[in-house]
């Protein structure tokens, strides 16, 4: 929060659009948590913005949006729980049910805008911020739009935290909205992020946030704390086995010299009791989490 | 007592039946509405403070009837008073009753076609005033009790008693339209006739809407046409009806020159409306979220906007539904399964290139970190499509044949398989450096050379 001098007394709802250019200013209104404390610390208000326009550049759209926006898109115990909808707007992909249950989302609140053009994209968008509850629109814009249909947004958005996203090649348009984001694939699971434009001083260095899959926390816990292997493996190890990759067996047996070598994570302790419980029940269908430890476990 | 007395366009036979289309609209405002000759007469002062004051009530009534056609309006403190002085057309004064009645002409009160009208004229009696000056037992005696029974009831000298008028059981409604119509959103302005006389009638049986009917037809008949509009919840806003209504007509092409328009409310509820707060508030100037999401289904058509639908099932693509969002969404009985699934499914799956035996993906080698997960399911029940309905079916994987199973397998396995094409997939978390993480599969998981399909990113 900037401290001003007493003399310049200004009524509250102008005290966060003034900020002294050494410091991080505060946001108009509400935030919701970002989920991590790293980016917590350099958003303006120590969140993402509720209210106002947030752009978010990633390298190709739907590669990250969900690791990065989760925490930030499910309901926070102590805001409103009666969140309004959220609309997905023009997503790349169909959205999978399942998988954003995992993240945190209800599936009540989930709604699907299937907005092909640019026109029906900034139309919608708009809409969905007209309504009356405190709901999220997550709005994909493949194409370039015209500066003054980002204003309007902006102009609009009300109680609603409004995200943009687009792709970094639109980090060099001009844009009306307060905080740019830029984010990509960092090594391992993490994601790098630098803050392109905000109230305040410019970022230097990117943050490297882990971020693992919501998805894949239930399933994977030792993942979150080993590295993948950054390129790719050969398909076969001597055994022949075409099942398990060769970078996946444990340390000491056969592989390749160079998988070896770097320390690669074992996947023993990868089967909960979960997953082939959960199908017991399914008398026509069969399904399996199977590792190579995991069979050599049970075969003796 | 505050009188309204509301004059129609047209005269002739023609203006009976305007006037009749006028009550129910002004139900909406007062239990006491009659009709009186070719007027509609309305009693407001006990809805003064329901409707936020008599000025407000004033704006809001003349604005309304504007639009549905009325010409001339007068208020008064007598009805009779207020219908005179609406024919007579003259402008508002704020003054006695007595004061402003005695100038109007003598058919302001009995009306154009009265039979004593040439005998009042000869003997110099031209106005009320004059009339009311007169000896009024030799005008009972000359021309009859009731001509005294009207002038009394003008004056406010004696009591008016009226049959007040009944809100019908349905709504049906019909326009004539002055100029024929040629293209479809240009019958919107006449619909909002229609339109506000339905929400009169609504407000008045205390009702909202959940589907209407727009009927047309051209001369004579010709080409008829109707369009039906529903919503999911009940409502009694004519401005969103109007605005759900021409959403649909922009995509509706005229046959023929239209030129007789008619609304029926199909489908109606009981509806309370929801309580005005006491201080007025920004965020009430915004629509309920179902109204918004009606106005993008109206548009953008009703299979573009969704919501899902949690389902049993092993394979991912049927583990969801989606159903359109105007539409009560079933209560779902399933719950999920612990298994990792992604944020984005592909339907169908995409298939993949291989490049030296591994699967690629965008030009990239893909690296398989994880799995395999083993997916069998028999296509049961049949495919009815992950996008219902009307969307596409999600493809099949490639059937594998029966004989594949492995020897352990229990006899129903077996017998099942023998029956119906089974689909068996090995699902792995693979990484491509540019691509994030995805979700492949190959399929059939035994036989070469590899076929290998990208289902879902973990985006």
């Amino acid at each position: 929060m900037s401290a001003l001098p007493a003399v310049l007394h200004l009524p509250a709802r102008l005290q966060p659009a003034v900020w002294r250019g050494s410091e991080v200013g505060a946001a108009a209104g509400a935030v919701r948590r970002s989920g991590w404390a790293a980016l917590d610390a350099e958003l303006p208000g120590g969140g993402w913005p509720v209210g106002e326009l947030v752009e978010v550049l990633c390298p190709r759209l739907g590669t990250l949006e969900w690791r990065l926006l989760a925490p930030a898109l499910r309901p926070q115990g102590d805001a409103d729980a009666a969140d309004g909808p959220l609309a997905l707007v023009g997503p790349p992909h169909p959205p999978f049910l399942p998988g954003l249950l995992a993240c945190g989302l209800t599936a009540e609140s989930v709604l699907w805008i299937r907005a092909e053009t640019l026109a029906e994209r900034l139309w919608a968008a708009e809409q969905m911020l007209q309504t009356q509850a405190t709901g999220r629109v997550l709005l994909w814009l493949p194409q370039s739009p015209p500066p003054q249909a980002l204003r309007r947004l902006h102009a609009r958005a009300g109680a609603h935290l409004l995200l943009a996203l687009r792709p970094a090649s639109a980090a060099a348009d001009a844009s009306p909205a307060p905080l740019r984001v830029e984010a990509r694939l960092g090594p391992g699971w993490s994601l790098q992020v630098k803050v392109r434009k905000r109230r305040g001083p410019p970022h230097d260095r990117a943050l490297t946030l882990p971020a693992l899959p919501a998805a894949l926390q239930r399933a994977c816990a030792p993942l979150a704390l080993a590295e993948p292997p950054a390129s790719p493996l050969p398909h076969l190890d001597e055994a022949g086995d075409r099942r398990v990759p060769a970078g996946l067996s444990a340390a000491g047996q056969t592989s390749r010299p160079a998988a070896a070598a770097r320390g690669l994570p074992v996947t023993a302790s990868l089967a909960p009791a979960a997953p082939a419980g959960a199908f017991a029940d399914n008398r026509h269908v069969v399904a399996r989490f199977v590792s190579r430890d995991d069979r050599a476990r049970r075969c003796g | 007592m505050w009188w309204l007395a509301l004059c129609p366009a047209t005269t002739g036979p023609a203006a009976a039946a305007e006037a009749d289309a006028l009550l129910p609209w002004a139900l909406q405002f007062t239990p006491r509405v009659a009709r009186r000759d070719e007027a509609v007469l309305l009693e407001v002062q006990s809805s003064l403070r329901l409707f936020g004051g008599a000025a407000a009530l004033r704006q809001r009534i003349e604005r309304e009837a504007a639009e549905l056609g009325v010409a001339r309006w007068a208020w008064a403190s007598t009805g009779l008073g207020a219908l005179a002085l609406a024919r007579a057309g003259a402008p508002h004064q704020r003054r006695p009753l007595a004061a402003r009645l005695d100038p109007l002409p003598l058919a302001a009160l009995l009306g154009t076609d009265h039979p004593d009208l040439p005998t009042l004229a000869h003997i110099g009696c031209r106005t009320l005033g004059d009339l009311r000056g007169l000896p009024r037992d030799g005008l009972a005696r000359r021309f009859g009790a009731d001509l005294l029974q009207r002038l009394d009831e003008a004056y406010g000298l004696r009591r008016e008693s009226y049959r007040w008028a009944q809100p019908a059981e349905t709504f049906a409604a019909r326009l004539e339209l002055a100029a024929r119509v040629e293209t479809a959103p240009a019958l919107l302005l006449a619909a909002r006739r229609l339109l506000l006389q339905l929400a009169g009638w609504l407000a008045a049986r205390q009702l909202g809407v959940t589907a209407f009917t727009l009927g047309w037809a051209g001369e004579a008949g010709e080409a008829p046409g109707e369009l039906t509009v529903r919503t999911a919840a009940p409502s009694r806003d004519a401005e969103f009806l109007a605005r759900l209504l021409g959403e649909r007509l922009a995509r509706v092409r005229l046959a023929a020159p239209v030129d007789r328009l008619q609304l029926r409310a199909d489908a109606v509820q009981p509806y309370a409306c929801p309580n005005a707060a006491l201080l007025p508030d920004a965020q009430q100037q915004r629509e309920q979220a179902q109204q918004v999401i009606e106005r993008l289904a109206a548009r953008l058509g009703v299979q573009r906007v969704l919501r899902p639908l949690l389902q049993e099932d092993a394979r991912p693509e049927r583990q969801q539904r989606w159903l359109p969002a105007d539409a009560p969404l079933p209560r779902a009985a399933a719950q999920g399964d612990d298994g990792p699934h992604p944020a984005y499914l592909l339907d169908p799956p995409l298939p993949l290139s291989l490049r030296g035996g591994q699967p690629a993906y965008q030009g990239e080698v893909l690296a398989l970190l994880l799995g395999p997960q083993r997916v069998e399911a028999a296509d049961w029940p049949p495919d009815a499509g992950a996008i219902d309905p009307g969307g596409a079916p999600a493809a099949g994987s490639p059937p594998a044949s029966a004989s594949a199973l492995p020897a352990d397998a229990a006899g129903t396995a077996e017998a099942l398989a023998a029956v119906l094409p089974m689909q068996r997939r090995d699902y792995w978390l693979a990484r491509g450096a540019s691509t994030g993480l995805l979700w492949v599969f190959r399929a059939p998981p035994d036989t070469e050379p590899a076929r290998w399909y990208l289902h879902g990113i973990f985006a």
